[in-house]
């Protein structure tokens, strides 16, 4: 369904940021691996949306595991979530280098460690 | 179950995220006033207590398991709901609903409030962590919080002494009573459509109140810049443990010495006032020499259990299961299988316990099957003995080899759970796959209070534990070990010609392949109850005298000049894995609610047991 694209301002999955790279939340997708006729895919999104990973929510990715990156760690709303590839796989972003206003009102003065 | 009876109205229930300071809150409530007991069927941790109201009657304030969502993803979480739904047996849905959000991280407790506050129980909210917020520069209009939502908002700071009461104030009886204690007749489970408008009502909320996401906190971001980081992250990771498992031996070894020398003093007085007898050997011998062998161990016990809180409380610990999320996937369990395993080092029936946080059935089952694989504290003492026993005090290198062969076993018992979970993966059938998706809380300094609160339920658990079963046990073998009597004239020590002594004689031909003589034999029969009672019970066997010096003490010559090293190596090996502990196999049966895992447990431990001692027998005897 999705067509991966190269433009700066299609969205593309969470999974895929590197440490450091904030972003903004496009939208929730299904994706397989979680299938298993149980629905435990509708419970991965379900238990998303409820952590804060919704539509026009700014993130930041905080950490990554060695070797792939795998768990990450997600900085949302205040709070802080260890996701998997595949959880994180289901959340579309965008990229928002470019929205100083909303960057500062979300993390004022000293994001500056958080990134260092 | 006073607590059954209790009038249903003035029941309230705790519900928020975790991680949002309830627990601290319920403490504040119901100060030691409190139990824990099992939800009926399922071994779902049963917070409850009690506070007088202002017109005399008792509260129930009930504290649900931390839950994000009535959506459940974990055994956890659908009890809070079902409590909340009045689904559960023995606990009808609560009077009054104190839902607790973390003022901090008011967004994601907030949506889940807007989730309780439509099943229609008379609510309260609890807005808690109100001085942290303050600090980082949350803004929050709370009076206007309350009539977008429509029932008080209390702001709470649940650590500091008289931060509740403005709660307490408002959970008077007189304020609900009368009120509908139904929740909504038709409620369903949200749908994506109900989702969607939470998250629309929310922004609408959090948009009214004024509320500012919180300043980033610059040292937390510089910790979890290291404590997050791949390779120094897994480094302070393993100082931790190291230093835990340093801390359970060095700083349990003067409150040791204080409980033997206590224990032994007793015995020496009781029998000194007793004539000698049976009731003086009974005493001497079975109660206390019995308690006193397994009493020792608290100190370590508690040092395990105080590192293990304090961890959690600081936030640590879920940073751990991250770190560690990947390595533990390679073999098929989740990075969330790390805190009860932590916590079956301690013991394994908490660490089964905790297991319910793990969503999947899969992963669940794998983390309770092979929790009694790690260390728990029980095995130390016959460690311990069997070490000092026979393990000559040699340095090798820096180390010290009776270090080496403890941490042998301890590293034995890792490995064989992780073969045994990568067993599991591959041949226990199709995976569910379960999410990681884990809250890593802000750090915080672990309350001391708390602590001392989470400390004492565990003395009192092993107390209760050392006065009920194990002190039965001792009694019985006691008694097993002493009578009949011998026959006149007869040669051999007097337990031979007991119940006990025959006993052992028959087990002696299943064990004898794997080293074990009768008097290990006889030992192990208690020691089926709970492993700490074995050391206890070879002293008894031994036939130590009522002088009432320590067992373990008493028995380490004994050992060293009658057991080949083979046979105690046999016994070590033998105590990594055997199922000697009912009360694990007991929760095991609550916790998956049948009888075919305990079975299986049983089973697949007994197995590993005698094939790793029969080897460890050959080659250890080949080789000596």
């Amino acid at each position: 369904m999705k067509t991966p694209d190269s433009n700066a301002d299609s969205s593309r999955p969470l999974a895929e940021l590197h440490r450091g790279e904030t972003a903004v939340i496009a939208a929730l997708t299904e994706v397989t691996g979680f299938d298993d006729g149980l629905g435990s895919g509708a419970i991965v999104l379900a238990r998303l949306r409820d952590l804060g990973f919704v539509a026009g929510a700014r993130c930041e990715v905080i950490a990554r595991m060695w070797p792939v990156g795998d768990p990450l760690v997600v900085r949302i709303g205040g709070s802080t979530f260890a996701l998997r590839r595949a959880e994180a796989a289901a959340v579309r972003v965008t990229r928002t280098e470019a929205e100083p206003v909303a960057r500062a009102q979300l993390a004022p003065k000293d994001t500056s460690a958080a990134l260092a | 179950m006073d607590a059954i009876v209790a009038e249903a109205s003035l029941r309230i229930a705790l519900v928020g995220v975790p991680n949002c300071g309830k627990t601290a809150l319920f403490n504040r409530l119901t100060g030691s006033r409190q139990k824990v007991a099992n939800y009926p069927g399922v071994t779902v941790e049963r917070r409850e207590g009690e506070r007088l109201a202002a017109d005399g009657r008792a509260l129930r304030i009930l504290d649900l398991p931390g839950t994000y969502s009535l959506t459940p993803t974990t055994l956890d979480e659908a009890i809070a709901r079902d409590v909340l739904l009045g689904r559960v047996a023995d606990a009808p849905a609560p009077g009054l609903v104190v839902c607790v959000v973390d003022a901090v991280h008011l967004p994601i407790g907030l949506r889940l409030a807007l989730e309780v506050k439509r099943l229609g129980l008379p609510m309260v909210l609890a807005l808690n962590r109100m001085d942290v917020a303050e600090r980082r520069g949350v803004k929050i209009d709370i009076a206007r919080l309350a009539t977008e939502l429509g029932v008080p908002v209390l702001p709470t700071i649940a650590v500091k002494r008289g931060g509740a009461d403005a709660l307490i104030d408002a959970i008077q009886p007189s304020l609900w009573e009368g009120h509908r204690r139904v929740a909504a007749p038709g409620w369903q489970e949200s749908s994506a459509e109900d989702a969607e408008q939470t998250q629309v009502d929310l922004r609408g909320v959090l948009a009214a109140v004024g509320y500012s996401a919180p300043q980033e906190s610059h040292w937390m971001a510089r910790f979890d810049s290291v404590l997050l980081h791949p390779l120094y992250g897994l480094l302070v990771l393993v100082a931790v443990m190291f230093v835990m498992f340093q801390a359970v031996f060095s700083w349990a070894e003067a409150p040791m010495d204080w409980i033997d020398a206590g224990m032994s003093w007793m015995a020496a007085a009781t029998a000194a006032s007793l004539p000698a007898g049976p009731l003086s050997s009974l005493l001497v011998n079975g109660v206390i020499g019995g308690a006193g062998a397994v009493l020792v161990f608290l100190p370590q016990i508690l040092i395990l259990f105080l590192f293990i809180l304090a961890l959690e409380d600081s936030g640590y610990l879920p940073r751990a299961a991250y770190l560690l999320d990947r390595m533990m996937g390679g073999v098929g369990l989740s990075g969330r299988a790390f805190i009860p395993l932590l916590s079956s080092f301690a013991c394994a029936i908490p660490g089964i316990m905790a297991a319910r946080t793990i969503p999947g059935w899969r992963d669940r089952l794998t983390t309770i099957m092979i929790a009694p694989l790690m260390t728990c504290s029980a095995r130390l003492p016959v460690y311990a003995l069997l070490i000092s026993a026979l393990i000559p005090a040699r340095e090798v290198g820096p180390f010290n080899l009776q270090g080496l062969v403890l941490f042998t076993l301890y590293v034995a018992g890792i490995v064989s759970a992780l073969v045994v979970a990568w067993v599991m993966k591959h041949f226990a059938g199709a995976r569910q796959y379960s999410p990681l998706m884990l809250e890593l809380p802000d750090y915080q300094w672990p309350h001391a209070g708390n602590l001392l609160l989470g400390l004492w339920e565990r003395v009192k658990i092993f107390l209760s534990r050392v006065g009920g079963i194990i002190l039965a046990l001792m009694i019985v073998l006691w008694f097993l070990s002493s009578y009949p009597a011998p026959p006149e004239g007869a040669t051999g020590p007097p337990i031979q010609y007991s119940f006990a002594g025959r006993l052992g004689a028959m087990l002696e031909y299943l064990f004898a392949p794997i080293g074990f003589n009768w008097q290990i034999s006889i030992a192990l029969v208690p020691g089926l109850a709970a492993r700490e009672v074995a050391v206890g019970a070879l002293g008894t066997v031994y036939a130590m005298s009522a002088a009432g010096d320590d067992v373990a003490g008493q028995l380490q010559p004994v050992i060293a000049s009658t057991w080949s090293l083979a046979t105690a190596c046999s016994l070590l090996a033998w105590y990594v894995f055997a199922p000697q502990c009912l009360s694990t196999l007991a929760v095991v049966k609550r916790e998956t609610n049948s009888w075919r895992y305990p079975i299986i447990m049983a089973a697949y431990l007994f197995a590993l047991a005698y094939v790793a001692s029969f080897i460890t027998y050959r080659v250890v005897g080949a080789w000596a």
